[in-house]
C-alpha cells in the first residue's frame, strides 16, 4: 500500500513542470565532466556517422549485438538524463513493440520475434548512438565540431546560443504562467464536463502567455544582435581567420585516439567472432 | 531613420527575427518533445502544434527569417538539445514548417484584417500538413510496390494518412494555430515591431504578392525534402532485401576476418604511436 502510495507519488512528479525543466537542464549542462564531453567533436561526429549508418545495413545478430553493448557503454560514459533515456525506450518499444502486436494480431507467429527482435537492435543501437553524441558532448564543442565540417555558421551559432538561452528561457516562461495562474480562477475539475473545460482553460493560459513572452523576448533578441554587432560577428560569421581562430581550440588528443582505437577493436572483435559463429 | 521605412529593411533585424522565432518556437517544441501524445483509435490527441507561434511572427516581420528561425529552433531545441537527432529524415519536416510558414507570412497584406490572417494562417497549415502527407504516402507507395499483392493496402494507407492530415489540420490546425494566431496577431500589431526598430507592417510596406519564383522556389524545396526522406527511408528497405543473401556467403566471412586482422594491426599501431606521443609530451 505504501509503496504504490509512493510510486503514485512518484509518477506525479515526473510530469511536473520542473521536474521536466531540470532534466532538460541537465541533460544540457550537467554532464561536462563525463570521458565523453572531454573528446573531440570532429572524431566523434565520425564516430557517430559510423554507428548511426552501418547496423542499418548489417544483418548479422553478434555484430549488432557487439554494436549495441558498446553503444550502451558510451551512453553510460556519457551520464545523459533519466528522461531523455526514457524517451528512448518509449520510442523503441513504440516502433517495435507495436508491430510486433500487429504481427501477432494478424496471425504471425512466434517466428516474427527474430526479425524483429533485430529491428529492436537496429534502432536501440542507432538511437543510442545519437543520444551519446547529441546529449553527451557539450553542444558548445558540437558547434565548433560541425563548424569545421563546414556546416553553415547560422546553425552553429544557433546551437551555442541555445545553450546559454535555454535555461533563462524556461524560467521565464515559467515564471509568465504561474503569474496567469496566481490571478486566473480555474473551473471546477470534478466532472468530465469540469476536466475538459479545465484542460481548455490550461491550453488557453499557455497560449496568453505567449504574449508576454514574445514581447519579452523581441526585447532579448534585439539586445543579443546589437551585442553581437558591436563584435562585428556578421563580417566574422562568414571570415576564414576568424574560423580558423575559433576553431583553433579543437585538438585530436591522445584520448580521442585511444577511444576509436578501441571501438575499431570491439568492431573487429564482434567482426571476427561473427564469422567464427 | 531611413531603413524603418520598408518591411524587410537590413540584415541585423533579419537576424533578430531568426533569433526571436528560433527561441521561441524551439522552447515550445521541447516542451511538446516531452509531452507524449496519446491515441483513441485513430485520432491522435498531441498538443504538437505550436506553430501559431512562427505563424504570428512571420505574419509581423519577414517571413523568411521567421521561417527558418522556426525550423532551426525545432531542430536545435527539440532534436540537438534533447539528443533526439533523427538524421536525415530530419530534413523533411525542416523544409515543410519553412514552406508553410514563408507562404502564410507573406499572404498577409495587413495585419489588422482578421479575415485575411485567419486564411493565411489556415493556409499555412493546410500547405504543411498536406506536404508532410504527401511524402509519408509516397513513402509507403515506394516501400510496398513489390508487393502489390496485399489487398488493400493502397486505399488503408490513402484512408490512414488522409484522416492523420484531416485529423491534423481540423484538430490542432484551428484550436492550436488559427485561434491564437488571430488572438495574438492583432495584439501584438504595433507593439512587438518596435522593439525590434520596425515598422508595422501596412499596406505600402509589405513584400508584395507572393510571385512564380517563391512558388518555383518551394517546389524545389520540398523535391528535395521528399529526395531526403526517400534516402532516409531506403536505408530500412536495403535491409529487407539484404536479408536473403546474408549468412550464406563464403566470400563476405573472408572478407571480414581480413578485415578483422587489418582492424586489429592498426589498432595496435595506433595505440603504440599514441602512448609514444604521450611520452614526448610528458617531457
Amino acid at each position: 500500500m505504501r509503496v504504490a502510495e509512493k510510486l503514485s507519488e512518484n509518477i506525479l512528479d515526473k510530469f511536473s513542470m520542473d521536474f521536466l525543466r531540470n532534466q532538460v537542464l541537465k541533460n544540457a549542462y550537467g554532464n561536462n565532466d563525463t570521458v565523453i564531453a572531454a573528446m573531440d567533436p570532429r572524431l566523434l561526429l565520425v564516430w557517430y556517422l559510423f554507428f548511426g549508418l552501418v547496423p542499418w545495413f548489417v544483418n548479422d545478430v553478434p555484430f549488432l549485438l557487439g554494436c549495441f553493448v558498446l553503444v550502451a557503454v558510451t551512453t553510460k560514459l556519457a551520464r545523459v538524463a533519466g528522461l531523455v533515456l526514457f524517451l528512448f525506450v518509449l520510442g523503441v518499444f513504440s516502433q517495435t513493440g507495436y508491430l510486433l502486436l500487429v504481427t501477432l494480431l494478424f496471425g504471425g507467429d512466434a517466428s516474427a520475434i527474430q526479425p524483429l527482435l533485430v529491428l529492436t537492435l537496429k534502432v536501440a543501437t542507432v538511437s543510442l548512438a545519437s543520444v551519446t553524441i547529441f546529449s553527451g558532448l557539450d553542444p558548445d564543442r558540437l558547434a565548433n565540431g560541425l563548424m569545421w565540417y563546414g556546416c553553415p555558421e547560422r546553425l552553429s551559432f544557433s546551437i551555442s546560443y541555445a545553450y546559454r538561452m535555454l535555461p533563462l528561457l524556461m524560467e521565464e516562461f515559467q515564471n509568465v504562467l504561474l503569474s496567469y495562474r496566481l490571478r486566473g480562477n480555474p473551473p471546477a475539475h470534478d466532472t468530465l464536463v469540469g476536466k475538459v473545460r479545465y484542460l481548455v482553460y490550461q491550453i488557453k493560459i499557455i497560449i496568453h502567455a505567449f504574449y508576454p513572452l514574445m514581447l519579452n523576448t523581441a526585447k532579448r533578441s534585439r539586445t543579443t544582435v546589437e551585442v553581437l554587432e558591436i563584435k562585428g560577428y556578421r563580417y566574422a560569421a562568414v571570415n576564414k581567420d576568424v574560423k580558423k581562430i575559433k576553431l583553433s581550440c579543437l585538438k585530436v588528443g591522445n584520448d580521442d585516439l585511444l577511444f576509436l582505437s578501441l571501438s575499431f577493436l570491439w568492431v573487429a572483435i564482434t567482426v571476427l567472432v561473427s564469422t567464427l559463429l | 531613420m531611413n531603413n524603418m521605412q520598408t518591411q524587410s529593411a537590413n540584415q541585423s533585424q533579419k537576424l533578430m527575427v531568426f533569433v526571436l522565432t528560433m527561441a521561441l518556437y524551439g522552447l515550445a517544441t521541447l516542451f511538446t518533445e516531452l509531452i507524449p501524445s496519446f491515441q483513441v483509435g485513430l485520432v491522435e490527441f498531441s498538443v504538437e502544434y505550436f506553430l501559431f507561434i512562427p505563424l504570428t511572427l512571420g505574419m509581423l516581420f519577414d517571413p523568411m527569417s521567421a521561417a527558418l528561425g522556426a525550423a532551426t529552433g525545432e531542430l536545435v531545441f527539440s532534436e540537438i538539445m534533447l539528443g533526439q537527432f533523427g538524421g536525415l529524415g530530419e530534413l523533411e519536416k525542416f523544409i515543410t514548417v519553412t514552406i508553410g510558414v514563408y507562404i502564410a507570412g507573406r499572404l498577409v497584406r495587413d495585419p489588422r484584417n482578421v479575415k485575411m490572417v485567419g486564411i493565411a494562417a489556415f493556409s499555412g497549415v493546410v500547405i504543411q500538413q498536406l506536404l508532410g502527407t504527401i511524402v509519408d504516402i509516397l513513402k509507403v507507395q515506394f516501400a510496398v510496390s513489390d508487393f502489390e499483392a496485399v489487398e488493400g493496402l493502397p486505399e488503408s494507407v490513402f484512408f490512414t494518412e488522409g484522416f492523420a492530415c484531416l485529423n491534423d489540420v481540423l484538430f490542432s490546425g484551428i484550436l492550436f494555430c488559427l485561434l491564437p494566431t488571430l488572438f495574438l496577431v492583432p495584439k501584438l500589431y504595433g507593439k512587438i515591431e518596435p522593439l525590434l526598430g520596425m515598422q508595422p507592417r501596412t499596406d505600402k510596406t509589405w513584400l508584395g504578392n507572393i510571385g512564380w519564383n517563391v512558388i518555383l522556389g518551394s517546389v524545389v524545396a520540398y523535391a528535395a525534402a521528399i529526395g531526403a526522406e526517400m534516402l532516409a527511408e531506403s536505408g530500412m528497405s536495403l535491409v529487407d532485401w539484404e536479408a536473403d543473401w546474408a549468412g550464406s556467403s563464403s566470400a563476405l566471412a573472408v572478407g571480414m576476418v581480413v578485415a578483422a586482422v587489418v582492424a586489429v594491426v592498426v589498432v595496435l599501431v595506433m595505440r603504440t604511436r599514441s602512448h609514444k606521443d604521450a611520452a614526448v609530451q610528458g617531457v
